[in-house]
């Protein structure tokens, strides 16, 4: 059962690749990115299951985590130029 | 007992499969970009909470199961928060939110 | 039985992606599909049951990496500029060749885990017998690299260290200093107008003097 779990998240990790490669602006990358991430937290999960090692969870619970503070550091460096306000960069 | 949870769990892997499929058909076919935060937004919580519950009626009660809720209490946690930063960052960097405008030309954020 | 698929459908991403990143003249794209192929990568460690090395992929390549070369492009040109036209032949020739002759070169390696290779041999054997008496660790890997190769980790921490300090005085990411790094038009890094006590230093405020002093 968990073949057909990996089989559909691994159709929809296809499909977020697709819009990282076309997407026209660069925020439409940043969407795909980051349910690209989520999607691989499942998959990690999905091939600990599969294996039967359980302590491949770890790497899942770590990457939910880098997944969101990546993803909010992109975004302010996008919004401000800088990492935090009155750093050296351009807005 | 067994039998119950193995039907649950494939049932919850059909419901999260399927809504992954199609918020990945979404990402790929809505028009424009504040139209495909939607659609990554319903895989975030509607293909990954089945999938996961499926995983800890498999698992039992255990350590696992603990490190599931935990990795699940995250995703909900986080994902409403990055979804709602990326949308006011694409609104602050000048994408335009109205979609009345031909949908194959939205407009060029300069950094 | 699911798992080589996982691997090739994995890897065939993995290549999509380098060509994607080939193509793209926007670089701020580029730096994300490099963030979605240490993704990829993760997942390959992750199949092939390597924990330790997927940990640190996921958290150093999709986090760090991309966050440092975003970093690196707002000090540069955001979109790479159009290359010469014509096909570089001498070039390609080169790469052709070495190519080649890696490819050639892996002929003579082993195949993935096999036991009889030379590197099983002799001190892995001795780790993998002795580690539980002698070190106590449950784990492998660790203390192989915490104990018996503990010199090696040492040197690779000071240059990692060395690295980190090195990125960081590059591209300045210090402490703002409030009355030295502001623009001389009155102006801070979001365009709004600062409103602050000027007692002694009325001068900043003018646009167009220069700022007198700091280390900006």
């Amino acid at each position: 059962m968990f073949t057909a779990a990996a089989i559909a998240v691994l159709i929809t990790m296809a499909l977020a690749v697709t819009r990282a490669i076309l997407g026209p602006t660069v925020y439409d990358r940043i969407v795909a990115v980051n349910m690209f991430g989520t999607k691989t937290v499942l998959i990690i999960a999905v091939i600990a299951f599969l294996k039967g090692r359980h302590d491949l969870l770890d790497i899942a619970l770590v990457y939910a985590l880098i997944n969101f503070i990546g993803i909010v550091a992109v975004l302010k460096f996008f919004e401000y130029g800088e990492f935090s306000r009155g750093g050296r960069g351009r807005p | 007992m067994e039998a119950v949870l193995d039907i649950l769990s494939w049932i919850l892997i059909v419901i999260g499969g399927t809504f992954g499929i199609i918020g990945g058909l979404g990402i790929v076919r809505l028009p424009t970009f504040f139209t495909r935060i939607h659609a990554a937004g319903m895989t975030e919580t509607m293909c990954a909470a089945p999938i996961v519950l499926a995983m800890m009626l498999q698992a039992g009660w255990s350590l696992v199961t603990f490190k599931l809720a935990a990795i699940l209490l995250f995703l909900f946690l986080t994902s409403p928060t990055s979804s709602h930063a990326l949308a006011k960052a694409a609104l602050h960097g000048g994408v335009d939110p109205m979609a009345t405008r031909d949908p194959e030309e939205p407009e060029e954020a300069e950094g | 039985m699911i798992e080589p698929v996982i691997d090739i459908l994995l890897l065939a991403f993995m290549i999509v992606i380098a060509l994607a990143v080939v193509r793209m003249r926007d670089l701020f794209g580029v730096a994300m599909l490099f963030s979605l192929f240490s993704l990829l990568s993760a997942g390959v460690f992750t199949v092939m049951d390597a924990a330790d090395v997927a940990f640190t992929e996921a958290a150093v390549g999709a986090g760090i990496s991309t966050i440092l070369m975003l970093a690196t492009l707002t000090r540069t040109a955001r979109r790479e500029r159009p290359r010469a036209k014509g096909v570089p032949i001498l070039p390609l020739t080169v790469v052709f060749i070495t190519g080649a002759l890696l490819v050639f070169g892996t002929s003579d390696l082993p195949r993935l885990g096999d036991p009889d290779a030379p590197i099983h041999q002799h001190v892995a054997d001795r780790y993998l017998q002795r580690s539980g008496e002698e070190i106590g660790i449950p784990n492998v890997v660790t203390s192989v690299l915490a104990s018996y190769r503990g010199y090696d980790t040492l040197g690779e921490t000071a240059v990692i260290f060395t690295a980190g300090i090195a990125v960081i005085a590059l591209l300045g990411l210090r402490r703002r200093r409030p009355r030295q790094e502001r623009k001389t038009d009155g102006r801070d890094a979001l365009g709004e107008t600062t409103v602050m006590p000027t007692a002694g230093m009325a001068d900043e405020r003018v646009p167009g003097r220069p700022e007198k002093g700091g280390d900006g």
